[in-house]
């Protein structure tokens, strides 16, 4: 359906142009300015809410779209919400909204809050930007406009050697972010247009190892923006460092992006290339190294930003395995994770955030025991280390489920015959997420359990506005994943979509 | 249709505890004794439900039940899961075991956990995992039986961490082991989820391989013959791997280990999750499984390379048997030897459904196993109980701080004195005999002699480390702790009503099941013969069992037990009960006997060997890669890059001098060359 109030348009506009708003009334409002910031991401969670409320109760395959005319060689500037960028677009406005609130009181003695909130906002509608449109180079517009503000904001109000490492962060990104330029440029050339859906049926007559060689350009880019092992040093440091409601960003809402537009351009536009088993089966085995030396780094961290950050290396490497599936069962499931892991993360980069800004402290050998003195952040880490770990009744199971049951069935019952390496691999994937469960209950032991130590002993439980949002993403870990039909069930058709152009129809 | 009120009762037996488990914060805040007879109140509710269903175990088909519950649309395979329920003898049996113990223990906790500060937590985790557990019990596919099975994993690891704080005062009360292997409750508690989630991830594996081919994860679709889309040479490993989840969870080798580690939890916790009907989750799916797997490797007539998966869950199940009896025999702490006890009973139920499972005679072994296993349920709950009682008497988990006690906690000494009868199996009145034989009985109708041999003599092991138990316990003089408490003012003295009444019951339910055992044990028989026969339907083909008649079975088996109990008790009662001599003379350092003391004592070194090769070394190898491949490698080489191109730029801004004449003349030289290029193009 088209999209005649604009909703789409509004949930990017709207937080843009808020910004220049705060920024004016920033000096005065110090720290509450955030309570605009505030409104105005409630606004835009409400326009997804409704949005996927919508789509849930529409015929299956309802999408919704808007199209502006821009200019004659770029295009038209499409917006496209459907089962697939919904789900990541409600996502990622719930924990800009309930980030914001967190920021006013974990960023209250910092100064130019104003300029805080402005680039937080602009940061917000960059991530949303690049998940609702389907024009590559509106794409590459939003891309750039998520890096730049994130890019400040370490710098500016990040810890330790802020400027070299959001320096190195955005050197990082930005040479992706050019190798997904060139990819851009070619397809341009060869297709005539920008937009994603055109991609597939105008290089019919192209050769494999061109169009290969353009997808692997781009998934540089995404990769890196994923923190793909060996593209993924950038993160540690930039994770660790950055403002705790920053990183609370980053790791949950903005690296899976590069998931999710590895989803929408691959399946959408290089299905051939997808076809190939050397290429997908590079990826899952990628996936399988991302996974585990993702859990490995975690395990031996004693900064518990630094573990949270190699946490999320791990879980894209989760990601990329589903998006390696061939399978839409294992699209939906990556689409989950995204979900899963994004409530789980923000959780517990906010913990680690009262640690800091009450205590103190981040690193995990001067902690202990804290489970009887902040018992509401305590159980919040609880359940989202378990997300994380892939355990029922947590939206997180069924994430992982889906992923490891599509790359199965796709190894068992694929198009190809009986796939041993990619069962293998899988299998092997399963394994390895003992770990996952090994670093987050040992962190829990060693943070939460035993006794409590001396210099912690006046440490009490936050102040609502810290405890509040992170109380908010754990029920609705908990809700989605007893009930995770409103969202798989508007996942599904799209992405079956996507996997049956690869070998199908 | 009057199936409507079997029904109901299998949704509302779970869905009960989990209401009192969110209720429990709530009525916590109006009073404490709102709180905690609140939430024995829902926990009967359970109770309530599983009995009503009783009456249904008579029939034997199957009762289904099901509500949508998640739509993938357009998947290939698990496209919708619905959430349903499945009433037969087999569910009800096993949650009435679950609920009505649940229950009992429920109640004693009210004595045993008072004044505790945290109680709320206590009863909050307690009725999630009863909920949990009836999920589990009464679920009709993989899925939902997931979400219960994690579940309880989950209360296990709050539960056994209860006293997190791991306070060196409460050493005595819930810490576990010594010296080198002592571990506070917090640990434990983290070994057990992470252990038994080891089992889980072969679990799940092996239900992605079914999925694949089989497009459901429904119990029932399997049985009706989905389970034939699997191929075997998937379908064999699929089978191994699924096992893998009730190795972990049922404590069997090689994940047993986190089982007697788990008694740093409150002795109420060890009885109702690590005895009675946690651990025994396990056992379950392997009944659950029973009849399709049984299809799919008889089906033919002669059992095809499935009958493996059956000797593996024998095997497995005969040597934990043994292992963790010859463990039980040289511990020192009460709850140690009960929990190596309930793993080497597990053993036993594994064995039988494993022996059944490879033979033409499956009825058997089935019933066995069942009837074990409700056997087990309520005499292990009662030896649990029991010690709790003890331990908090003496206010010591060892025994060698116990002794004597026998005349000042009769009560408690009769309850499990009786209940410890049943676990060693002694004749006619006692219900561990009947369903133990049934289970020694079945290895040798199916011709599995070595099986038996092992399985008979861990029936002599576990008499001698229970007599061994009541007597170090019950017996002989008292010990200085007690006599220091007594000198203090702390007389020991049975406890009160609300604790002893529920072990008291059970001991009585484990006599009157015995006195009725001659019945119960064809009863079993019928039922799942009647049971399964229904499921798996008329097997074609002539194959006779390679074993011996049944009443030549059970014959060898009386008197191998009888004579395995005279063995086993008669030296235990000597030198534990009588004191006739000094165990610890015997197991001195540098005697044969002690150096099998030693052996046993430190767990076969098998406990240290999971640190020594899995947690040490991947620890260790995360923190030599952090330093020597992420940090040197990975990183430097980032640095490398951006020196290079600093060099690079370094090198190239030399030729910007700033001086005029460099630059004039360099302007000049690109006119020209500008002029000459333009001029070739024009030209053509």
């Amino acid at each position: 359906m088209i999209d005649t109030n604009n909703l789409l348009l509004q949930t990017i506009l709207v937080p843009a142009i808020v910004s220049v708003l705060t920024l004016a009334v920033g000096g005065k409002l110090k720290k509450n300015t955030g309570w605009i910031a505030f409104i105005t991401t409630l606004y835009v969670t409400g326009i997804f809410a409704y949005i996927t409320l919508q789509l849930f109760s529409a015929p299956p395959g309802t999408t919704l779209e808007a199209a502006y005319e821009w200019g004659p060689y770029i295009g038209q500037f499409s917006l496209l919400a459907d089962g697939l960028s919904a789900p990541i677009a409600l996502t990622i406005a719930i924990l800009t909204t309930v980030i914001s609130v967190y920021s006013i009181a974990y960023m209250e003695h910092e100064h130019g809050i104003g300029g805080y909130f402005t680039l937080y906002l602009l940061y917000t509608a960059g991530m949303i930007g690049t998940v609702l449109t389907t024009n590559l180079a509106a794409f590459f517009f939003f891309f750039e406009l998520m890096l730049l503000p994130s890019w400040a904001l370490i710098g500016i109000w990040g810890t330790g050697e802020k400027e070299k490492i959001a320096f190195k962060y955005f050197m990082f990104t930005e040479v992706g972010a050019l190798a997904l330029l060139a990819g851009i440029v070619t397809i341009r050339f060869m297709v005539g247009s920008f937009d994603i859906f055109k991609i597939a049926s105008r290089t019919t007559e192209v050769s494999l190892s061109v169009l290969t060689a353009i997808a692997v350009a781009m998934l540089i880019g995404l990769f890196i923006k994923m923190a793909i092992f060996p593209l993924h040093t950038w993160l540690p440091d930039a994770h660790a460092e950055a403002p705790t409601p920053i990183s609370a960003l980053l790791s949950p809402a903005m690296i899976g992006i590069g998931g999710y537009a590895a989803i929408r351009i691959l399946y959408t536009g290089f299905p051939r290339v997808l076809a190939n088993w050397q290429f997908t089966t590079t990826i899952t085995a990628l996936a399988l190294v991302t996974l585990v030396y993702g859990g490995m780094m975690a395990l031996a961290q004693d900064d518990i930003k630094r573990l949270l950050a190699y946490s999320s290396i791990s879980q894209m490497g989760y990601l990329l395995l589903g998006i390696g599936s061939l399978s839409m069962i294992g699209l939906a499931g990556a689409t989950l994770l995204y979900v899963s892991h994004g409530l789980s993360k923000a959780i517990l980069f906010m913990v680690a955030g009262i640690f800091i800004h009450n205590l103190k402290t981040r690193s995990i050998k001067s902690l202990g025991g804290l489970g009887s003195k902040m018992p509401y952040a305590a159980t919040a880490s609880l359940i989202a280390f378990l997300g994380l770990a892939g355990t029922p009744p947590l939206i997180g199971f069924w994430g992982e489920f889906f992923i490891f049951t599509g790359s199965m069935y796709t190894g068992f019952a694929g198009a190809l015959e009986p796939d041993i390496t990619r069962v293998v691999i899988t299998g092997l994937a399963v394994a390895a997420s003992v770990m996952t469960a090994a670093y987050g209950l040992w962190t829990i032991r060693r943070v939460f359990f035993g006794p409590v130590r001396e210099n912690l002993g006046e440490a009490k439980e936050a102040s609502w506005l810290m405890i509040g949002p992170i109380l908010v993403l754990t029920a609705l870990a908990v809700i989605l994943g007893v009930y995770p039909t409103i969202l798989s069930s508007i996942i599904g058709p799209v992405v079956s979509g996507l996997a049956s152009a690869v070998f199908g129809a | 249709m009057s199936e409507v009120q079997w029904i109901w009762p299998a949704w509302l037996c779970w869905a009960f505890p989990f209401l009192g488990a969110i209720l429990t914060p709530l009525l916590a805040k109006i009073h404490p004794k709102v709180r905690d007879y609140g939430a024995v109140f829902f926990s009967m509710l359970g109770a309530a439900m599983t009995a009503m269903m009783i009456p249904r175990i008579f029939e034997p088909g199957q009762i289904n039940n099901q509500l949508t519950w998640i739509t993938l649309p357009g998947a290939p395979v698990l496209s919708e899961l619905k959430a349903g329920v499945i009433v037969d003898p087999l569910s009800i049996i096993m949650a009435n075991v679950v609920a009505i113990i649940s229950f009992l223990i429920m109640v004693y906790s009210i004595g045993y956990m008072k004044g505790d500060p945290s109680l709320t937590r206590y009863w909050f985790f307690m009725n999630l995992f009863i909920g949990n557990m009836l999920l589990l019990v009464m679920s009709d596919n993989f899925i939902q039986f997931l979400f219960g099975w994690e579940g309880v994993g989950l209360c296990s690891y709050g539960l056994i961490g209860f006293w997190y704080k791991d306070s060196k005062n409460d050493y005595l009360k819930c810490w576990v082991g010594e010296g080198k292997e002592a571990y506070p409750p917090s640990h434990s508690g983290m070994k057990a989820q992470i252990v038994t989630r080891i089992g889980d991830a072969a679990l799940l594996i092996g239900l992605f391989m079914i999925a694949a081919y089989s497009g459901t994860l429904n119990f029932i679709d399997l049985q009706n013959g989905a389970i034939n889309k699997v191929p075997l040479w998937v379908l064999i490993p699929a089978a191994i791997l699924i096992f893998g989840g009730p190795v972990g969870k049922s404590a069997q080798l090689p994940l047993m280990e986190w089982l007697p580690d788990a008694m740093a939890g409150p002795t109420t916790v060890s009885a109702l999750i690590h005895a009675a009907t946690m651990v025994k989750a396990g056992v379950y799916l392997v009944g659950r499984l029973f009849p399709i797997l049984y299809l799919a490797t008889w089906s033919s007539g002669t059992p095809n390379e499935l009958i493996n998966f059956f000797y593996l869950v024998a095997w497995i199940g005969v040597i934990t048997a043994f292992v963790s009896a010859t463990q039980a025999m040289a511990s020192g702490e009460i709850k140690k030897v009960l929990a190596y006890s309930t793993v080497s009973q597990l053993g036993y139920m594994m064995l039988a459904l494993g022996v059944a499972g490879s033979t033409a005679e499956f009825f058997l072994g089935y019933a066995g196993g069942l009837f074990h296993l409700m056997s087990h349920a309520i005499f292990k709950a009662a030896l649990f109980l029991t010690a709790g009682a003890v331990i908090h008497a003496s206010e010591s988990r060892f025994m060698r701080d116990m002794g004597g006690l026998r005349k000042t906690m009769p009560i408690t000494f009769w309850s499990m004195a009786l209940t410890a009868f049943s676990l060693m199996g002694i004749p006619v009145v006692f219900s561990g005999f009947w369903s133990k034989d049934m289970i020694l009985e079945t290895p040798l109708v199916a011709g599995q002699y070595p099986i038996f041999i092992l399985a008979i003599l861990t029936v002599g092991l576990t008499c001698f480390y229970t007599v061994r138990m009541l007597g170090l316990t019950f017996f002989g003089e008292k010990s200085h702790r007690i006599k220091k408490l007594e000198s203090e003012g702390h007389k020991i003295h049975e406890v009160s009503p609300v604790m002893w009444v529920p072990y008291a019951l059970l001991a009585a339910a484990t006599v009157g099941f015995g006195v009725t055992g001659y019945f119960l044990k064809d009863w079993f028989e019928e039922l799942a013969h009647e049971y399964l026969s229904s499921l798996i339907g008329p097997l074609s083909g002539e194959f006779a069992s390679k074993g011996m008649p049944l009443d030549q079975a059970t014959m060898i088996t009386i008197v191998s037990s009888l004579a395995m109990l005279a063995v086993g008790a008669l030296p235990a009662y000597y030198i534990y009960v009588k004191r006739a001599r000094d165990p610890t003379k015997m197991t001195a350092e540098g005697t044969t006997l002690g150096r099998v003391w030693k052996f046993l004592n430190n767990r076969w070194y098998l406990n240290r060997l999971c640190y020594v090769v899995f947690v040490y070394p991947v620890i260790g190898v995360s923190g030599w890669i952090l330093k020597n491949i992420e940090t040197q490698v990975i990183d430097r080489f980032n640095y490398a890059l951006a020196g290079t191109v600093t060099w690079f730029s370094n090198g190239f801004r030399k030729t910007h001098t700033g001086i005029l004449t460099y630059n004039v003349v360099g302007m000049l030289v690109g006119f020209t060359i500008l002029l000459i290029l333009l001029a070739r193009i024009a030209m053509g």
